[in-house]
């Protein structure tokens, strides 16, 4: 359970430009929206360059129907607004309605969001890349036939399972501010899939996560819940998504990760109570990628629509491992950013709830349970493919055949990086800076960390002190493993 | 100060009185009232003492249940927890057999309680709330303090929320209509109908039927073999490209009628996407990608749904946006039929980062004023009304007369009733008057803030009742019913109920009394008249010249200079004989003028007119000439031949109740007192009032009609209820609600029409709090006065009657009847002064 270090990546990014255009209705919180604006950051950012982009099929009912249960797909794909009233019973039925509107294209909306999940499952199978993105994705409420905050369909569950085909253990990581309920409910029984969710817990949406739920039957302790309180900042969030997370690793080894990404867990949300940043966020979807994991990246919550491009375009540059400057591009939103038009925001100065002994009764008590779990499952027949994808990057374009300039592309990417500080009006000193250059580093695996940057020096460099720290446990792992 | 900064979403304190413990809401709004003031809505935590005391032993074995992992908990966490409303054996609820099987053990707090000391362990349940879903709206002045509110998590000892000031737990929801509680918590739900089916691992050699082809699209690969540089250079072709499209396009260059414009068009994420794909779809070869960007029909000109709009479609979705707010499908129906949905949502999250829409948002803003975020509230300084004021008493007592802890500690023999310490700077009463408790500084704030006392073995358990008697003081919500048993206090009775009200009753029913010590809510005004005597009545007229009336009556508190008045009252006094004087001193008295008629007969014809014939509008309609109406509402019952009406009358329900609780206990009670100084009901003791009113029907005959019995609120209040709310009213300067209006002044027509059995007196005028109640015997007395004798006695109460005949009873109901309020006071009290030697006067002091 090595963890790699912060490279580069083979990146893919799913989406349609039809996504932004749905709309749940007058004064919904949900606005696809927010994924249009994101692709826009991501273009002006010069991100989008440096990754596949694909444009997902629709999923058909077939591939939704591998979860969903077939009478309420067979709903979602009938119902309209002009034809509402003749669905009365089953609209109750399937809890569609308040929560969940029938809106013009929801059907639609679904498959789109499905489709790009699955299809960036299906590419990390066939280990034609290493991280996948689908912001139009991540709806984990939506359970087996029932429509529940916000969600139609569950591209998550259609994701792991397709995962699955490939990888014996798939980890579910759940940082929206909602408890992953769909997801956790889906996976609830069986052993080879760990949902862990933080969320906010105490009257709040959808009540699930207690600390006790831990799964069912096979699955008994393959349900891991964090319950946390109002007022998580970036630092608390660490201290206990660090720890969780390492042990889950070290305990069920996942050989795949999917990482829901739900941004209402950020500051100043309109449904969320939690006080992160976008960094603090950003933070957790580095972490994860360290392990160097197959690794599937989705959206979710997230109701400040600004907050939430700015946080899933960082996201998206953490992913590739590319530096952003804080200052936003100019794009078709720009003035959705004002005031002060940068990428980074700050956190409120609401009190945070979590203090820290009660973070520490519940990761202790959540390392009792996850001792249970029967400790380090015997190494199997998948495990050696699974291996593969992390090996050297000239094995993959040796695999990707249709790759036009395999061997040049290294020194592409490398181009890459300092055309995008030089556009982005950067120095060219702090280009020389860039440590890949430099070879006598003690922990190459951090190096990239190591980077000075810009506007944030002071933050940086403590990041780096605690990425040492972070690093150390993982380590151990694998000789201990070994 | 961030500490009195209070923000949406902050768990405070407010204060609702003085003398019951703070209530704890968390802010859900803060909204400026027009007048300035803000006003917090908030949701409500309950305290255990404010819940019944079943749900509080079912919210116990909840716990109980919850912390041990047994089936019998899960089943319990799923449960509603339900008890009946209201009635004496409401203790049983819904449970299962099994769960009431655990009842014998002890019921404790949640969070392994048991490893604490008793003393932790009761001041533990003053840190236990019950959320609740009931939302209020309360002045933000009253907040007194911030406090936390969390969800117990069981990893969470109870102690550490003992050790941290203003901390409270919670795991249950109560539901205060309903009388339920719920645990809030959802589930995941276990079978075939809610878990997916794993798909399994491929075999070995199994193939995969995915393949990434059918699933997606490529649009862009970063393996392009392209510099950076050489990207971003393409994409300045391609917005140059597409100014130069605009510069030909005339529709364009209407609209944007400079090349900046057009540049600025050119430059927006359409055309960039588009130059993106091209380069994609010509292999990225910028050569090829430049030719498809000028294709023989002329450069490709890339316009999103900014661009595409015409002037007036944007003007059209701006009033339609108005009309409909966001409704894209109305307003597409509408207004712009010819746009599609998507059309019209891209274009409105553009259309967002205009100017127009920032000028509407600055308009809203400015609307949205009165919801504030956050609320700055002072420290809140006043003393306390329950804040014993040490240095009189001390001084009364002729011990230490220096104050300070010295003098407290003389004044207080008692101990301070929570902590036993003897020395505190400051004293608070608490409970009931009559017990004389107090406490001590530091336990009053113990007191308000949580709910409860420090120990639990000063009073024990019984420390709610205690308070109980306190809440006799007003303001408290009928909702804060304490869920200690209430004991009856009459002698060999003893009866133990579950509400208030219940004891209530059964004081009025069993006992005849007017429930516990009845009290008087409020000191009345001091009442005063102005007996000007004789002299002083000649003044007037003397001085005339010096008197201005409406000049004063305008200004009354303009002195007026009584050394002048006096000096020219003693020389026009000088001029006249006893005669003039008496005849200037009787010079108030109206002259007889005569009818109305006469005088303007001889005003006609003093004016030289005709004189004019009565008008005919003047002359009454003959009785027998008046309209029938149509239909009698409430057509009169038919007279028996002794001229009584005939009908049957209908008891209420608590007259036979009443006469049944008569019938059975056989209490004897002693003759009806004649004249009764009663007290009034107080503010919120409905139930009370109905004692009250019983035990006045117990002195006399049963009256027709009770008052409103009924603790429910009802269109109609009775008239106790009336006087209160005047009262309230009063006290508060706030007007009175709408249907109160036809009864101020504190005189309230009477309703029913019976006659004068209930009186309601103002509590505006009533000098003391006393009234006269008329007997039967007052009544005939009454009676045989003359209509004069009676108004003279009504405008001089203080004045004897004449005629022996006449009792002092009758004097004082005559005072009563017709002077209202003041002299109804002032009346009374002579006729209680008169009857104390009288046989059958009884003076019944209640206080």
């Amino acid at each position: 359970m090595a963890m790699q270090p912060h490279s580069k990546k083979r990146v893919c990014y799913y989406y349609d430009s039809d996504i932004g255009n749905y709309y749940y209705g007058q004064g919904h919180p949900m606005k696809p929206h927010r994924i249009r604006m994101t692709h826009n950051l991501l273009l002006n950012y010069g991100l989008y360059r440096k990754m596949e982009i694909y444009r997902p099929h629709k999923a058909t009912a077939d591939e939704m129907t591998k979860f969903h249960s077939d009478d309420y797909i067979r709903f979602l794909r009938s119902i309209r607004p002009d034809n509402m009233s003749e669905y009365n019973k089953q609209m109750q039925r399937f809890n569609v309605g308040e929560d969940c509107p029938v809106f013009d294209g929801l059907y639609e909306f679904c498959q789109l969001s499905a489709g790009g999940s699955v299809a960036a499952a299906v590419k990390l199978n066939k280990q034609a890349s290493e991280i996948c993105i689908n912001w139009g994705g991540g709806l984990h409420h939506a359970k087996k036939s029932e429509a529940s905050g916000f969600c139609y369909v569950n591209d998550i569950v259609l994701g792991i399972l397709e995962l699955l085909k490939y990888h014996q253990r798939v980890l579910y990581i759940d940082i929206d501010v909602h408890h992953g309920d769909g997801v956790e409910e889906a996976f609830y029984t069986t052993d080879r899939v760990m949902t862990v969710s933080f969320h906010k817990y105490g009257e709040y949406f959808p009540g699930t996560g207690d600390l006790r739920d831990i799964g069912a039957g096979k699955g008994k302790y393959y349900a891991v819940n964090i319950p946390l309180r109002d007022g998580m900042d970036d630092e608390s969030y660490e201290s206990i998504f660090v720890p969780i997370i390492s042990k889950v690793m070290e305990t069920f080894q996942p050989s795949a990760v999917v990482l829901q990404c739900g941004a209402d867990s950020l500051t100043g949300d309109r449904l969320g109570c939690f006080n992160l940043t976008v960094r603090g966020h950003g933070r957790c979807v580095e972490l994860v990628k360290r392990y160097g994991l197959p690794f599937l990246l989705v959206g979710g919550g997230g109701y400040t629509i600004r907050n939430v491009s700015r946080c899933w375009t960082y996201e998206t540059s953490v992913a590739l491992g590319v530096e952003i400057a804080n200052e936003l591009p100019y794009n078709d939103y720009f003035e959705y950013f004002g005031p002060d038009f940068k990428l980074h925001i700050s956190p409120s100065n609401m009190s945070n709830q979590n203090t820290p002994e009660y973070l520490e009764k519940i990761k202790n008590r959540l390392f009792e349970n996850l001792r249970m779990l029967p400790h380090a499952p015997g190494v199997q027949v998948q495990a050696i493919p699974e291996d593969a994808v992390n090996d050297e990057s000239e094995d993959e374009d040796k695999i990707d055949k249709d790759e036009r300039l395999p061997q040049s592309e290294k020194d592409k990417r490398i181009t890459g990086d300092g055309e995008l500080s030089e556009s982005e009006d950067e120095g060219d000193a702090r280009r020389d800076n860039r440590s890949y250059r430099v070879p006598q580093r003690k922990r190459p695996r951090l190096d990239k960390d190591a980077q000075p940057k810009d506007d944030v020096k002071a933050e940086d460099s403590k990041d780096d002190v605690k990425n040492v720290s972070n690093m150390e446990e993982p380590k151990k792992e694998v000789t201990s493993n070994a | 100060m961030a500490a009195n900064m209070y923000r949406v979403g902050d768990c405070v304190y407010f204060e609702t009185s003085s003398t019951s413990p703070y209530q704890i809401r968390r802010i859900e709004e803060l909204n400026k009232t027009p007048s300035g003031n803000v006003e917090a809505k908030v949701m409500c935590f309950y305290r255990r003492r404010d819940l019944p005391n079943p749900l509080i032993q079912l919210a116990d074995k909840h716990q109980m249940a919850q912390s041990e992992d047994s089936p019998v908990a899960m089943k319990l966490k799923k449960i509603c927890l339900k008890t009946p409303i209201g009635e004496e054996q409401a203790a049983q609820a819904v449970l299962d057999p099994a769960i009431v099987a655990m009842e014998e053990e002890s019921t404790e707090l949640p969070g392994g309680g048991e490893g604490l000391p008793p003393k932790q362990r009761h001041q533990a349940k003053h840190r236990e709330l019950f959320l609740s879903r009931h939302v209020e709206t309360l002045p933000a002045t009253h907040i007194r303090g911030k406090c936390t509110v969390t969800l117990l998590n069981e990893t969470e000892s109870l102690l550490s929320y003992l050790n941290k000031d203003d901390a409270f737990f919670y795991c249950l929801v109560f539901d205060p209509s309903q009388k339920t509680l719920l645990a809030d918590k959802g589930e995941i739900r276990v079978g075939s109908r809610y878990q997916t089916e794993v798909t399994n691992l491929l075999k070995e050699g199994e193939e995969d039927t995915r393949t990434s082809s059918e699933l997606e699209t490529l649009v862009w690969t970063p393996a392009h073999g392209l510099s950076d540089r050489q990207i971003d250079q393409f994409l300045v072709v391609a917005r140059s490209v597409g100014t130069f499209a605009r510069a030909l396009d005339c529709s364009s260059s209407v609209k944007q009628p400079s090349l900046h414009m057009s540049a600025a068009a050119a430059s927006r994420d359409i055309t960039l996407f588009h130059a993106m794909d091209t380069l994609h779809k010509s292999g990225y070869s910028i050569e090829a990608a430049l030719s498809s960007l000028v294709p023989a029909s002329g450069p490709v000109l890339c316009r999103d749904e900014m661009e595409e709009w015409s002037a007036s479609e944007a003007n059209l979705f701006e009033e339609s946006l108005d009309k409909y707010g966001k409704d894209f499908a109305d307003i597409r129906k509408d207004f712009l039929p010819w746009k599609t949905l998507k059309n019209l949502v891209e274009y409105y999250y553009m259309w967002k980062t205009t100017d127009r829409y920032v000028q509407q948002k600055r308009v809203k803003a400015v609307e949205a004023e009165s919801k504030l975020k956050q609320v700055y509230i002072p420290n809140y300084n006043k003393p306390n009304p329950a804040l014993i004021n040490s240095a009189p008493n001390a001084a009364s007592k002729g011990a230490v007369l220096n104050g300070g802890t010295n003098g407290t500690a003389a004044v207080s023999p008692s101990l301070c009733a929570s902590c036993q310490v003897t020395n505190s700077n400051h004293w608070y009463s608490w409970g009931p008057q009559h017990l004389q408790y107090r406490l001590c500084g530091s336990c009053w704030q113990y007191w308000k803030k949580y709910g409860g006392l420090k120990t639990a073995d000063v009073f024990g358990e019984s420390e709610a009742e205690v308070v109980r008697s306190a809440r006799a003081e007003g303001e408290e919500t009928a909702l804060s019913v304490s869920h200690r048993p209430h004991r009856c206090t009459v002698v060999n009775c003893a009866k133990e109920f579950k509400l208030r009200a219940h004891l209530a009753r059964h004081v009025a029913t069993a006992h005849g009394g007017p429930g516990e010590g009845a009290r008087p809510v409020m000191k009345t005004r001091a009442a005063f008249y102005l007996r000007a005597s004789p002299f002083t009545r000649l003044a007037r007229r003397l001085a005339r010249a010096l008197r201005r009336p409406r000049h004063f009556a305008r200004s009354p508190f303009s002195p007026i200079n009584l050394h002048q008045v006096k000096h020219e009252c003693t020389i026009a006094m000088a001029g006249l004989g006893g005669a003039e004087m008496r005849g200037a001193g009787a010079a108030g008295v109206p002259r007889a003028r005569g009818p109305v008629g006469a005088v303007a007969t001889r005003l006609a014809a003093a004016l030289g007119t005709a004189a004019p014939r009565a008008q005919e509008w003047l002359v009454l309609t003959p009785r027998d000439r008046m309209p029938t109406p149509n239909h009698v509402a409430f057509p009169k019952p038919p007279k028996a031949p002794d001229g009584s009406l005939m009908y049957e009358r209908v008891l209420s329900r608590a007259e036979q109740e009443a006469r049944r609780n008569e019938a059975a206990a056989q209490a004897a009670l002693p003759a009806p007192p004649a004249l009764k100084r009663r007290a009034y009901d107080d503010v919120n003791g409905l139930d009370r009032g109905a004692g009250g009113a019983s035990g006045a029907r117990e002195g006399g005959a049963p009256p027709a009609k009770r008052p409103n019995k009924h603790p429910a609120p009802m269109q109609r209040p009775s008239r106790e209820q009336y006087a209160a709310m005047c009262a309230r009213a009063q006290a508060t300067g706030q007007p009175l609600p709408a249907h109160v209006f036809a009864h101020v002044n504190g005189k309230p027509t009477n309703l029913t029409g019976r006659g004068g059995r209930r009186h309601v007196i103002s509590w505006m005028d009533a000098p003391d709090d006393l009234y006269y109640r008329a007997t039967e015997a007052a009544k005939s007395a009454r009676r045989s006065l003359s209509c004069g004798d009676l108004r003279r006695g009504a405008r001089a109460p203080w004045r004897a009657m004449r005629g022996a005949l006449v009792g002092v009873g009758a004097l004082a109901n005559a005072g009563a009847l017709l002077g209202g309020g003041a002299l109804a006071g002032a009346g009374a009290g002579k006729a209680a002064g008169a009857g104390a030697g009288a046989a059958p006067l009884q003076l019944v002091i209640l206080d």
